[in-house]
């Protein structure tokens, strides 16, 4: 089923990638398809145990498989992503206007993306998450950069890639210590490690989700990708890619959180995310912005709680995402249909909004108190349960856990009142657009999700217990409660939404500027660096003279070479088993020495020839005739050859200059001395005596001839031997085109 | 294994790779030449001592040279025969066509390193 659901998301892709542009707007709905399916079958699958499981292995010995495991975590996690999926191609349909360009494009990127998301909180081997976190980074990419002819999207998109697929690159080096420490490839597998090279890894795997989940100091390009059609955000930015970092986290947790850095590391972006991200959200003044900014303050809390691990906390996570999927991805889609039909975003310039789109208000003002976590939503009970397990802790993480839960509340509140008010609160009237169904009902759906979980929060229990308890390693997890009672987390719930509200209200009409985007610009600086540096090494590598490539190679080669300088073992050399191989290894030498030394290409060639005819010779002595044989026919026509090919040049080669020739001779004499010790190298370790009395039995018995070597390339190896033959002919065919393609050049040239 | 033949080896491969990094192709041609040796020389050192030629019924095994190498330096010979004429060919027809035999820059290459090394709006240059 896993696979049967991912080959139906590409087909569809390769159909929409192929028909796209015939189907126009039409396309969306068919991209719609598939994630409807996958979002039953994750129904289906909630809560539900044993987990289903596929597998593909491509190379065994190496570990390298394709494999997936869908548990309850996996199918809560298919739900949002397949079902928002839904709304998100549906709301896209309205959101692009009929006869918009390239949304055939889009609806295919989109279903790429949606795919790649599957397949990563699917992904049970790290090699196979890894690949999809990957592809969620390119395919974030070319969403982020759809309107591909505004710089100012070409720089967001950049700036997206750049910090995730950097990320990529750590997570990449992370997992590899991680599953080296763990000595498995398998997240389902992972037991708790510990050790330098786990702890390091855990770091670098914490850094990565960092980057993908938006997470200070690496938030910049989250704001920054909300030039993105507002589909994209409310689907990538908001529900589901940014979530992939917490997912990582999410499911590393059990393995990794015995490890002190990795719950530090991941405190410390998490709480410094919540505080910088609440805080940008009352200060931005773009509705879309507000809302960007909130999400990175809401991922700092999840990843907060995800690093705590305890069974509460994670608890608390797991149901803070479900709400967090849903409430954030309604108040995006509603400030996209502002957008769409008032023409602007800017809480300056909208008023009226409540009377002027009522539903829409509606909406916003559920899936705003969900997101401020008031009764009776699904955002209160996660809140809730938050509060309750930051309170469970103890000793100094205690009072960070606290502090940052709490304080992120307050300005969770404050941002949302200070949203509601200036989007929808008194003003002029701003004019707007008709209602387009495609475009209000997604969101009234996801607003209603929030308070509908409330009302059956049973059966939500039911779905996301098992979740939390295959989150924290199997451990006992408490219950998600509508009423906690009359308990201190109450109280300070109570607390945190008077002073957040008074706070919100307050400035909610107070005009102001925008903050300046520093951080942005040093992190476009920083890319501008890299990639200026990249040019730079680019233009220095890639000179475009061949020679100097050749050297480089060379010597790159020959360091490879030094490692073996220990292996050579002196007793397996032997001087020379007759004297004359001495004497023919000198001229050999001597011959090519000389070949250098002689500066026409006439008597060049003539020493190639000696150099050839004495190789032959050592044949001779060595015992082999055919080679000798056919060494002394090569070289003969090699020789011809060449006096055919040059014999009409100017006699002497060109000078060249003598540092350029010192290095070419330093290298081309370490290079040789590389070979030496190869060679040498793997001398002393011989498998033993060649089966020389099997091959002449074999040859005489079975191939009826008694010249081992021919038996041994026309019966033994025959098809091997055929294909030689094929090469010869290509070779005899390429030669005589090119002969010919000469001789008409010069005829006609004449 | 044979040292005086493994010096040789060394000796065919440095001078091989002096002569591939020159700018004439016909150097070029010989150093792919002696390469070609030093590479079927090292073959048949690796198989083992020297000995009586390996056809069947001439000498007891024992005594014969190891005559798997050797089958897989027949092939070597004859493959980089070919590749050599090829290069030959080319040479000539290079010949033809500039008068001369020596190895431009690549130009391609240059052209990039002189727009990458360009301080100013690279993405344009470069797309066009």
């Amino acid at each position: 089923m896993i696979f049967g659901l991912l080959v139906l998301h590409i087909a569809v892709c390769l159909l929409l990638a192929y028909a796209g542009r015939r189907l126009g707007r039409g396309s969306l709905l068919v991209g719609a398809v598939p994630p409807a399916l996958s979002a039953l079958w994750g129904a289906a699958r909630l809560g539900a145990s044993p987990p289903a499981t596929a597998d593909l292995t491509w190379v065994r010995g190496l570990d390298l498989a394709m494999t997936f495991r869908v548990d309850a975590f996996a199918a809560v996690m298919t739900l949002i992503v397949s079902g928002i999926g839904v709304l998100i191609f549906v709301y896209a349909f309205g959101y692009f206007g009929p006869g918009t360009a390239h949304t055939g494009r889009f609806a295919t990127t989109l279903l790429a993306f949606s795919t790649s998301m599957l397949g990563l909180v699917w992904a049970d081997s790290v090699w196979t998450l890894f690949v999809f976190w990957e592809l969620t980074s390119v395919t974030s990419f070319l969403l982020v950069g759809h309107k591909s002819t505004d710089t100012e999207v070409l720089a967001a998109a950049r700036r997206a890639l750049m910090v995730t697929a950097g990320g990529g690159l750590v997570l990449l080096a992370g997992l590899l210590l991680v599953t080296g420490a763990a000595d498995t490839t398998l997240i389902s597998e992972l037991a708790p490690v510990d050790g330098t090279a786990a702890t390091v890894g855990a770091v670098l795997v914490m850094i990565a989700a960092a980057t993908k989940s938006a997470q200070v100091p690496f938030h910049p390009w989250l704001p920054g990708a909300m030039v993105a059609p507002t589909p994209v955000s409310a689907y990538l930015h908001a529900a589901t890619m940014v979530k992939a970092g917490v997912v990582l986290v999410a499911v590393a947790g059990p393995a990794l959180s015995g490890i002190s850095a990795w719950k530090g590391c991941g405190l410390a972006f998490g709480v410094a995310s919540i505080v910088w991200g609440g805080l940008g959200a009352l200060r931005h003044r773009d509705a879309k912005l507000i809302l960007a900014w909130g999400t990175v303050s809401q991922l700092g809390m999840l990843i907060t709680l995800f690093s705590v691990g305890t069974p509460a906390a994670v608890l608390a996570a797991v149901s803070l995402l479900v709400a967090h999927a849903l409430f954030k991805g309604a108040l995006f889609l509603i400030v996209g249909e502002i957008d769409v039909r008032a023409g602007t975003r800017h809480i300056d310039e909208l008023g009226g909004l409540a009377r002027s789109m009522p539903v829409a208000f509606a909406a916003a003002v559920l899936a705003g108190l969900s997101m401020a976590g008031a009764p009776p939503l699904l955002g209160f009970v996660a809140k809730e349960t938050a509060i309750k397990a930051a309170l469970e802790l103890t000793g100094p993480e205690a009072w960070v856990v606290g502090l940052g839960v709490i304080g992120g509340s307050v300005l969770t509140v404050a941002y949302t009142f200070r949203f509601l008010v200036a989007v929808f609160g008194p003003g002029p009237e701003t004019p707007l657009s008709p209602r387009r169904h495609a475009l209000s009902v997604p969101p009234a759906v996801l607003a209603v999700g929030g308070i509908a979980a409330f009302a059956v929060l049973g059966w939500v229990d039911a779905v996301l217990e098992p979740a939390a308890v295959r989150l924290s390693g199997g451990a006992e997890v408490e219950h998600l409660h509508r009423w906690p009672g009359l308990e201190p987390a109450l109280a300070i719930s109570a607390v945190v939404l008077v002073i957040g509200a008074i706070v919100g209200l307050a400035l909610g009409g107070r005009p102001g500027q925008a903050p300046a985007d520093h951080a942005g610009r040093w992190t476009d600086a920083s890319i501008d660096g890299i990639v200026a540096f990249g040019r730079a090494t680019v233009a220095r590598v890639q000179h475009g003279s061949l020679p100097v490539y050749l050297v480089t190679m060379a010597a790159v080669a020959t360091l490879a070479a030094t490692p073996f300088l220990a292996d050579i073992s002196l007793d397996h050399l032997v001087g020379w088993h007759t004297p004359l191989q001495g004497v023919l290894a000198a001229a050999a030498v001597g011959a090519a020495v000389a070949l250098c030394w002689v500066d026409t290409r006439l008597g060049a060639g003539l020493a190639l020839g000696a150099a050839g005819i004495t190789v032959a010779a050592v044949f001779v002595i060595h015992g082999a005739p055919d080679l000798a044989l056919t060494q002394l026919l090569v070289e003969a026509a090699i020789v011809v050859g060449f006096v055919l090919a040059f014999g009409h040049l100017s006699r002497s080669f060109p000078m060249t200059g003598l540092r350029w020739r010192a290095v070419r001779i330093t290298v081309a004499g370490l290079g040789g001395v590389a070979v030496v010790i190869g060679l040498g190298a793997a001398s002393g370790n011989p498998v033993g005596a060649p089966p020389v009395a099997e091959l002449a039995a074999a040859s005489v018995g079975e191939g009826g001839g008694s010249n081992i070597v021919n038996v041994i390339l026309t019966d033994i190896r025959g098809l091997d031997t055929l294909g030689e033959v094929l090469v010869l002919a290509t070779v005899a065919l390429g030669v005589q085109a090119l002969a010919r393609a000469t001789v008409g050049t010069e005829s006609s040239a004449s | 294994m044979n040292t005086a033949l493994l010096l040789a080896i060394g000796g065919l491969t440095a001078v091989g790779l002096y002569l591939l990094t020159s700018r004439s192709l016909s150097r070029i041609v010989l150093g792919y030449s002696l390469l070609g040796h030093a590479t079927v020389v090292a073959l048949i050192t690796a198989g083992g001592r020297a000995g009586w030629p390996p056809i069947a019924g001439r000498a007891a095994p024992e005594d014969m040279s190891n005559p798997l190498p050797q089958a897989l330096t027949l092939t070597a010979i004859v493959i980089s025969f070919g590749l050599t004429l090829f290069l030959l060919a080319l040479a000539r027809r290079q010949r033809t066509l500039s008068g001369d035999d020596l190895v431009e820059d690549d130009l391609e290459d240059r052209r990039i390193a002189a727009v990458e090394s360009a301080p100013t709006e690279p993405e344009d240059s470069v797309a066009t």
